[in-house]
């Protein structure tokens, strides 16, 4: 039995299609990463899931029932938009919540311990990741057995961030099944057990990150950093060119050949190279592979 | 019905409120403002005024002359103080322009041979003269003058009569009184009525009439419905589905009455709160309020209910936190006049009497002020609340069904 089974998934807003027949399956106990870019329809799974929207057409089922108000209790789900009220103090916020999904009460104080929360500030004086994690807290009231991350650690400082990842470590030692969506490779990376990623509403390719990876073949791939101009004459040259801050990937076949073309197009077109290495391959360059494009 | 969930929802919605300034103005703010301003352009005793007359009258010899009726004029007091201010002059131009540059209120002039005409029986003239640039004025200074010098003419009219009476008594026969079958006392009467057929005389009930505080203080009431009440909900619950935090509370266990009792709660505390705030600042001030009845309540608990309906049906039609706000305050401004909220009815052009009675915070605040300041009996309210009470019911009903359809389409 899958801790969330869906099958052929689809959802529009009006005309627009952002979910194109979705098929997945959550394992209890794993933690589930949604890696794709901003728009792929994540969000739109995820309140499918945990607030009940509306969909037009498909099949979902919680630890094998079929999704209703009722199993909306197994699920906690922490959405990228705060949902604590601002002029509430954490506690006061943790207390209405408590309230609505008639969570005891002594669940307040323990939740408040555990997130180190600082329970008579208000919550629009918290940091970003007291808030997160206040909203963590809200979700973890009435001890869901599935956890719902929507892009967790968006706008968040490093620290944040490392600390907030240690934490769903820890849920899922707990035994929680977690699927979080994110377009951070690098989160994906590091949590997930299990990755799917999503483009334009379709799920285009499951595994864990070493399978996932293992997709490219023999495929390696070439960094180029520095002031770098001439990406658009490469991407002429090489199908898979991946353009970032400072530095371009590129998708090679056999690096000993591509490396002098590569170089001669850059500085043809007037780069200062600093650094030419062959690295290995990240869950973003899978995404270049499958879709043509970066994450970001 | 999740009786944890309304109560948490009420003190979610308190908390909030005590820390919003804005929120706090409308509470606490608001009616200290207006029983302040409106208590004290109209409320208390206004003191007795005197006004500045200027007359112009002529030396005479006769036994009772213009000079005498000045002399009274200058001696007579209301409440321990002076009527009039008298001035005298010379002649009539210059009273008048005294009149016009505002030196003097009212000019009366006692034409020549006012004295003789007078103490031989014949008619006397008396003219006036008043500024009528401001009508208000006019009025009352007018009524001032005319007033006291028709009490005057009636007390000429009693002392020639007894005096026409005593030359009667002395030169009629008796035998002929007798003979058709009259008493002097009789004729003492017929005459009298003869010269003053009605006697009118002014007496006061204690109770009946409201002070213009205690109008305001329920007109206050009225404003809370047309604005605070209204705002409060719609507003409320736009703010939870831009947050977000609407979809969450549809998505919990809660049910939609859940929340719109818990909401509907928390606005009528909060307003309940200002109507009292309201009541008291106003004894405490001005030493005159309104305590309502059980009765009263249930006419401001109706009220609300309806404003609030109102307030949360436009809000959900809307669905924009600043339209709900135009619009409340371009229906509720030309309500609070034409549903007779700080007007009072009788002042109110005739085409907007139907708007009083028929639109229902107009109607319910008119029942209000029937029963708590003209001590009108409770079975004349009673039909009306439970007319109020369907209607409300009507309002409710269509609010709520506009809640769902909004909620079950949130995306
Ligand atoms: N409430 C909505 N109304 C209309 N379109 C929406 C709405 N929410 C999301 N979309 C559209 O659906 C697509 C998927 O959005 P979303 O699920 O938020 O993606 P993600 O979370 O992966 O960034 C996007 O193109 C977005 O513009
Ligand atoms: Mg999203």
């Amino acid at each position: 039995m899958y801790a969330v089974e869906i099958k052929n998934l689809k959802k529009s807003y009006g005309d627009f299609q952002a979910l194109k027949g979705i098929d997945l399956e959550v394992e209890e106990g794993e933690i589930f990463g949604l890696l794709g870019p901003n728009g792929a329809g994540k969000t739109t799974l995820m309140r499918i899931l945990a607030e009940g929207l509306k969909y037009d057409e498909g099949e979902i089922r919680i630890f094998g029932e079929s999704i209703s108000k009722r199993t909306r209790r197994l699920i906690g789900y922490v959405s990228q938009e705060s949902i604590a009220y601002n002029l509430l103090t954490v506690e006061e916020n943790l207390n209405f919540y408590a309230d609505l999904y008639d969570a005891p009460k002594k669940k307040v104080s323990e939740l408040i311990k555990r997130f180190n929360l600082p329970p008579k500030k208000k919550a629009k004086e918290l940091s970003g990741g007291f808030k997160r994690r206040l909203n963590l807290a809200i979700s973890l009231l009435y001890d869901p057995k599935i956890l719902i991350l929507d892009e967790p650690s968006t706008g968040l400082d490093v620290p944040s961030r490392r600390k907030l990842w240690e934490e769903i470590k820890q849920f899922k030692e707990e035994g929680k099944t977690i699927l979080l969506a994110t377009h951070y490779m690098e989160e994906a990376e590091i949590l997930a057990d299990r990755i799917a990623i999503i483009n334009e509403g379709k799920i285009i390719a499951v595994g864990t990150p070493k399978e996932l990876k293992e997709m490219l073949g023999e495929e390696s791939i070439v960094q180029v950093e520095g002031l770098l101009k001439g990406a658009e004459k490469l991407k002429n040259n090489f199908p898979r060119v991946l353009e970032k801050e400072n530095s371009i990937r590129i998708h090679v076949k056999e690096p000993r050949q591509a490396l002098p073309k590569i170089i001669e197009i850059l500085i043809k077109e007037g780069s200062q190279i600093k650094a030419v290495k062959v690295e290995e391959p990240t869950l973003e360059d899978v995404f270049l592979e499958l879709t043509g494009r970066g994450l970001e | 019905m999740k009786l944890r969930v309304i109560k948490g929802i009420i003190l979610k919605d308190l908390r909030e409120i005590r820390r919003e300034k804005m929120a706090l103005f409308w509470i606490f703010i608001f009616p200290i403002m207006w029983i302040t301003l409106f208590g004290s352009i109209w409320g208390g005793e206004s003191p007795p005024i005197t006004l500045k007359v200027g007359v112009v009258y002529y030396n005479e010899s006769s036994p009772f002359t213009a000079y005498d009726v000045v002399g009274i004029m200058k001696n007579v007091t209301l409440e321990g103080v002076p009527l009039f201010k008298v001035s005298e002059f010379k002649n009539e131009s210059g009273a008048i322009e005294s009149l016009k540059s505002g030196r003097v209120d009212a000019v009366v002039v006692f034409s020549k041979g006012f004295g003789a005409n007078v103490s031989g029986g014949r008619q006397a003239k008396i003219y006036m003269y008043f500024d009528k640039t401001d009508p208000q004025d006019y009025q009352i200074t007018s009524g001032i003058v005319k007033g006291f010098f028709s009490e005057f003419e009636k007390e000429m009219k009693k002392r020639s009569l007894e005096m026409q009476f005593k030359y009667m008594e002395a030169y009629i026969p008796k035998e002929i009184i007798e003979r058709h079958n009259l008493t002097v006392e009789q004729i003492r009467e017929y005459m009298l009525a003869s010269a003053e057929p009605l006697v009118i005389e002014e007496k006061t009930v204690e109770g009946e009439t409201a002070t213009p505080i205690q109008f305001y203080v329920t007109s206050f009431i009225g404003i809370q419905f047309l604005f605070a009440t209204m705002l409060t909900i719609g507003n409320g619950t736009l703010e939870e589905i831009e947050k977000g935090t609407l979809r969450r509370i549809a998505a919990s266990p809660a049910t939609a009455w859940d929340f719109l009792l818990g909401k509907m709660l928390s606005t009528f505390f909060i307003i309940m709160i200002s109507i009292v705030i309201g009541i008291f600042y106003s004894r405490l001030v001005f030493g005159e309020t309104i305590y309502p009845s059980f009765l009263g309540w249930s006419l401001i608990f109706i009220a609300s209910l309806f404003s609030m309906s109102l307030g949360l049906s436009i809000a959900m039609l809307t669905r924009s936190i600043k339209s709900t706000t135009a619009i409340v305050n371009f229906i509720s401004m030309p309500l609070l006049f034409l549903a007779g909220i700080v007007l009072p009815e009788s002042v109110l052009p005739s085409w907007a009497k139907p708007i009083v009675n028929y639109f229902p915070l107009g109607r319910a605040l008119k029942d209000l002020r029937l029963l708590e300041l003209y001590n009108r009996p409770a079975s004349e309210i009673i039909p009306d609340l439970i007319w109020l009470s369907l209607i409300t019911l009507g309002a409710l009903t269509i609010a709520v069904l506009l809640y769902n359809w909004v909620v079950k389409r949130l995306e």
